[in-house]
């Protein structure tokens, strides 16, 4: 991989994906439970856990990737605008830097809704293994 | 670029990576001397340096690192000298 390369992938914020998080991280503060709670606080309705686009970062790092060997080293991101249930979100991944002396991969990402409104966006890095 | 300024930018870098208000980087200074300054971080310390002063290392020249006088010195081979 070099820098400048792109990859993208869609992502579906499914009923799956929003029980299980709940389900095994119990949050379950109101503005992700509560739709009136929700509302009231200025939003469309329950807002999905921002650490499900986590969720999604990783499975573009373990399995989208053209490398299988590597490690996530470092993730920050920036929650934009709210996501909701049943979203659909393309990731759109940029590779912005890369350091042969340590086998690091950086990359900037975003996270956009069907609508092009930007959801999060961030950089991570990821580590070649071998 | 002389070592004094060399230094004052490392300086930001590393306070950027290793999360601190300011850092107070010598020739001398190694790990040892740094708190946090674990193998992790200096993966990440080594990255920022090529970012910022846009060179690239080899692994090699990097494990020959003992203190930030030999990354200054690389740094200016890199640069060319000046």
């Amino acid at each position: 991989m070099k820098i400048g390369d792109r990859f993208q992938s869609q992502f579906l914020v499914t009923p799956e994906i929003y029980e299980g998080f709940i389900s095994l991280f119990n949050d379950r503060n109101p503005l992700h439970v509560d739709t009136a709670f929700a509302r009231k606080a200025g939003f469309k309705d329950r807002v999905m856990h921002g650490n499900i686009l986590g969720g999604f970062l990783s499975h573009f790092v373990g399995e989208l990737l053209p490398l299988k060997e590597v490690a996530l080293v470092s993730q920050n991101i920036r929650f934009r605008n709210p996501v909701y249930l049943n979203d659909r979100l393309e990731l759109r991944m940029l590779v912005s830097a890369v350091s042969e002396a340590t086998n690091i991969l950086e990359f900037q990402f975003e996270f956009l809704k069907e609508d092009g409104v930007k959801s999060a966006t961030g950089a991570l890095q990821i580590r070649r293994l071998v | 670029m002389e070592t004094s300024d060399m230094l004052k930018q490392l300086n930001t870098i590393f306070a950027r990576v290793l999360d601190r208000e300011e850092i107070d980087l010598k020739e001398t200074t190694t790990a040892a001397d740094v708190e946090d300054w674990d193998s992790l971080t200096h993966i990440q310390l080594v990255v920022e340096t090529e970012k910022f002063f846009k060179v690239k290392f080899k692994a090699e020249e990097i494990q020959k690192f003992q203190n930030v006088g030999d990354m200054c010195r690389a740094l200016r081979e890199k640069l060319g000298g000046s």
